[in-house]
């Protein structure tokens, strides 16, 4: 490997890291946790070794610096207090210039000066003067083995009242009922107990308060309560790099204690697994052995599916070369429709098979290209404590839906716009906390970030808790900016859109944030040529919510194949309405505004696709061709083409801009006899036409 | 370590060696670009036209699977258009990490061309435009016009429909 791939590796690991650290960061701001300073630790850590491999030895060492800074903190010798917290964050942006702008570096030594006297500082001084962070609290986990004489209810006790008393005193995590003491049936006597508990529960509670719980029963009764926090692990597939032994996973799961665990281990029969001790003693059951097993499957699983980055880059060859092969299956499937019926069946037959192969083939690609949305939403959580620190509002950002996976292009596509919209709820959504105490809210501010499927589609949603729009203010703001005509009337929905106006800004001061030459037109004109929508849900003094509709990959879309004149266009499946053949009598022409056909008493204007291409057309009257209706953004439109050819699934390849400039293009796709085919993008289509008429 | 070496661009690590060229025809006259930014030669074949675009974008071609942009060097270069044939080619070159096609009417050969037998652009007085020719290089008392292929296709003409579509 070269030098230059080596940096260029370590950049794209560095950026990675550098995301990483900075949610864990503002996540460790939020409520304190000692594993977050171990990962942050760790994120360090690789930082420092990754730099020096690169030859990047002033990072290195900076690095090292900061994680003997988090080993202080680790180690409990120093408390996490805000004033860390920005340390840190200042320092990993003085390693981001490092990194990725090397020649900038050099003006930044007071800054790192400053960094490394802080950390120096606190290398002595145990104390820090600021408020220590909240602590997160740690649950305790008891384990609960309730086993009552079968004459209990003699003593007027209801086993059910006492296991509804534990389950309420934390949350229960696993709960076992033991039926091996219930007779056959026509031996049951009804006034007798036959079951026994187990039950694993996390609770915020000491010992004390599951023991009085069980204050009355516990002579009696075979009562038994064991604290197992110390080897309780919540998910024990999490953060593991070594195989797990069976005994291990079930005192970790809190099924046994060490003590027996090391019983079992010390009673082993020559021969005998550990499983196999611990259920001959009685320890746990079979299907404790298999459920442990299971867990060892996964965690086994887990150190071996390790990850491997590939270039984007391989991914779109090997999804051009695909394309390729589904050309050269219907060139064969057509020369098999040539043949005899009884010779081309096989051929035909074998054919169906590599299809759906290569289907399924295309599939997995696709999915290759997914990735979640997490590592997006969180790092827009520093952006949300900076700027709202700015400008001196209490903002918190909440994500939800982080695992809903998206085409990587889209991501990438989105994250500018969705970064602009936080920064519009920052700025015009949340009102001043001054207000919000006016108000009787709470004085910080949320903003949602949720991602979900529905629909085919992806939508991503942005709310914040703020004053909400205000469709009157926003009419009049874009009356008096000339926006729209003084007259004109507009419905709620209509008013709310006025925002993605260019040149529409409600701050009446241009802000620090707003103001930078882009605007929420520009997010608008982003996510249209996503080919998505937005749509604005808002109530007074409850906020305002974005909700962003996408396609799931840019990549695929289904289209209708139409023919005008020679060559073929693809128009978006979804676009389509309805295709008719007008009568002669539906077709007017409109002085100084062109054509249009009348389809059930609605008069819609008609495009004759043939002349905007510039193609000699099959059929010169709309009555004789075909008249295909489309619909974008609520417009209507109806294109007359001379045939529909088809719906088809269609591989989308970008046309460069420097090919054309026509909006109604909005890219090709190659069709299975090797030709290039364009797609019509309706939207495009109608301000094409529209600027058309002047 | 030290401070690691940019890589140096193509157009660089030829200018440091003997030059070769693909020399091709247009109008009778001989051109050439540089061997190693052709990717390709095609035969002419299927090109779907794009609306509302530059006079000399001839339209798209599916080059195995990649969409591929094709351009017209006469018209491009001001002269009359002639019927394609038999030896119309398609000279696919790579710029700025792009594909495109140029349609030429005949591809001639590979031809080293030494440095110092190329001249510098001299000023002519006619309406070609000179930016995008790189120089005049002598091959046997033939005159071959080297080309610039990365002028060729970010003239300003190109810019324009850049600039248009960043303004709307």
């Amino acid at each position: 490997m070269s030098d230059q791939a080596i940096l260029e590796v370590f950049h794209n690991e560095a950026r990675e890291i550098i995301e990483n650290i900075e949610t864990e960061l503002v996540s460790l701001e939020e409520s304190y946790d000692s594993e977050k300073v171990n990962t942050l630790f760790r994120y360090f850590h690789t930082l420092k070794g990754s730099s020096g491999i690169a030859g990047l030895m002033e990072v290195s060492e900076f690095t090292h610096e900061i994680e003997s800074l988090l080993d202080r903190v680790r180690s409990e010798e120093i408390q996490v207090t805000p004033s860390l917290i920005d340390t840190v964050l200042a320092s990993v942006d003085l390693v981001k210039v490092m990194i990725f702008d090397e020649d900038q570096a050099d003006g930044l030594s007071s800054q790192k000066e400053k960094i490394l006297t802080f950390i120096g500082k606190n290398s002595n001084e145990v104390t820090d003067s600021s408020r220590p962070l909240p602590q997160k609290r740690k649950l305790n986990y008891f384990r609960v083995k309730i086993n009552f004489k079968d004459n209990v209810f003699e003593y007027g006790i209801d086993p059910l009242m006492i296991i509804e008393d534990l389950v309420t005193v934390g949350t229960v995590i696993e709960e076992k009922i033991y039926r091996s003491r219930v007779p056959a049936l026509d031996e049951i006597n009804p006034e007798k107990c036959y079951l026994s508990w187990m039950y694993i529960i996390g609770t915020k509670h000491a010992k004390k308060k599951i023991d009085e719980i069980f204050l009355f029963v516990f002579d009696d009764n075979d009562i038994e309560i064991t604290d197992i926090t110390e080897d309780y692990r919540e998910d024990i597939t999490s953060d593991v790099n070594e195989e797990k032994k069976i005994g291990n996973i079930l005192v970790q799961k809190g099924l046994i204690t060490e003590d027996e665990l090391l019983f079992a281990l010390s009673n082993m029969k020559k021969e005998e697994k550990v499983g196999k001790a611990l259920v001959r003693l009685k320890l746990v059951t079979e299907k404790d052995i298999e459920k442990a097993l299971g867990v060892q499957v996964e965690v086994r699983k887990k150190i071996e599916s390790t990850t491997i980055r590939v270039e984007r880059a391989k991914l779109d060859g090997i999804m051009n070369l695909l394309g390729e092969i589904v050309i050269g299956q219907s060139s064969i499937v057509r020369f098999a429709d040539e043949l005899d019926e009884d010779k081309a069946y096989a051929l035909k037959n074998s054919l169906y098979g590599l299809n759906r192969s290569t289907r399924q083939f295309q599939e997995q690609i696709m999915a290759m290209r997914m990735i979640p949305v997490g590592p997006t939403f969180s790092q827009f959580k520093r952006f949300v404590r900076d700027t709202s620190r700015q400008i001196g509002k209490e903002i918190r950002l909440e994500i939800m839906g982080k695992e809903t996976e998206l085409d990587k292009t889209v991501i990438e596509e989105i994250t500018d716009p969705l970064k602009h919209m936080i920064r519009n709820s920052i700025d015009h959504g949340i009102e001043s906390t001054e207000e919000r105490i006016k108000l009787g809210k709470d004085p910080t501010g949320i903003i949602t970030l949720n991602a979900y499927h529905q629909e085919g589609c992806i939508f991503i949603e942005i709310s914040d808790d703020g004053k909400g729009l205000d469709a009157e203010e926003l009419r009049s703001i874009a009356v008096s900016k000339g926006i729209i005509a003084k007259d004109k009337e507009l419905t709620e929905d209509e008013s709310y859109a006025l925002i993605f106006k260019p040149g529409f800004s409600t701050a009446n001061a241009v802000g620090d944030l707003s103001g930078r030459g882009v605007g929420m037109d520009v997010v608008k004109s982003n996510i249209d040529s996503l080919r998505g929508s937005v749509q604005i849900i808002t109530e007074k003094n409850r906020g305002t919510t974005f909700r962003i509709k996408l396609p799931l990959t840019l990549a695929i879309i289904d289209g209708m194949l139409i023919k005008v004149g020679k060559s073929v266009y693809i128009v978006p499946l979804l676009s389509i309405l309805e295709s008719i053949r007008p009568r002669k009598e539906d077709v007017k022409t409109i002085k100084g505004q062109g054509e249009v056909v009348m389809v059930r008493n609605e008069y819609i204007s008609l495009i004759r696709l043939y002349k905007y291409f510039d193609q000699v057309p099959a059929f010169e009257n709309p009555w004789e061709a075909l008249v295909v209706i489309v619909e974008s953004n609520g417009e209507k439109l109806a294109l007359m083409i001379d045939d529909l050819i088809g719906q088809q699934q269609i591989v989308i390849k970008s046309l460069d801009n420097t090919v054309t400039k026509d909006r109604s293009i909005s890219g090709a796709a190659i069709l299975g006899d090797g030709n290039v085919s364009l797609i019509i993008d309706i939207h495009g289509l109608l301000s094409e036409i529209s600027s058309l008429r002047g | 370590m030290e401070k690691i070496d940019r890589k140096k661009t193509v157009a660089e690590q030829i200018d440091d060696e003997a030059n070769q060229y693909v020399t091709f025809l247009i109008s009778g006259e001989s051109y050439g670009v540089e061997v190693l930014c052709v990717k390709e030669i095609l035969g002419m074949t299927d090109v779907t036209p794009v609306p509302n675009t530059l006079s000399f974008m001839k339209g798209v071609i599916n080059l195995r699977g990649e969409v591929v942009p094709v351009v017209d060097m006469r018209i491009k270069f001001g002269m009359s258009e002639k019927e394609y044939d038999a030896f119309t080619v398609i000279i696919i070159v790579e710029v700025k990490r792009r594909l495109i096609g140029m349609i030429v009417d005949a591809v001639s050969d590979v031809a080293d061309i030494p440095i110092d037998s190329i001249q510098n652009t001299p000023h002519f007085t006619t309406r070609i435009e000179t930016d995008f020719i790189k120089g005049i290089g002598q091959l046997a008392e033939q005159l071959i016009i080297i080309l610039d292929v990365d002028k060729i296709l970010t003239s300003d003409e190109f810019q324009k429909i850049d600039q248009e579509d960043v303004s709307e």
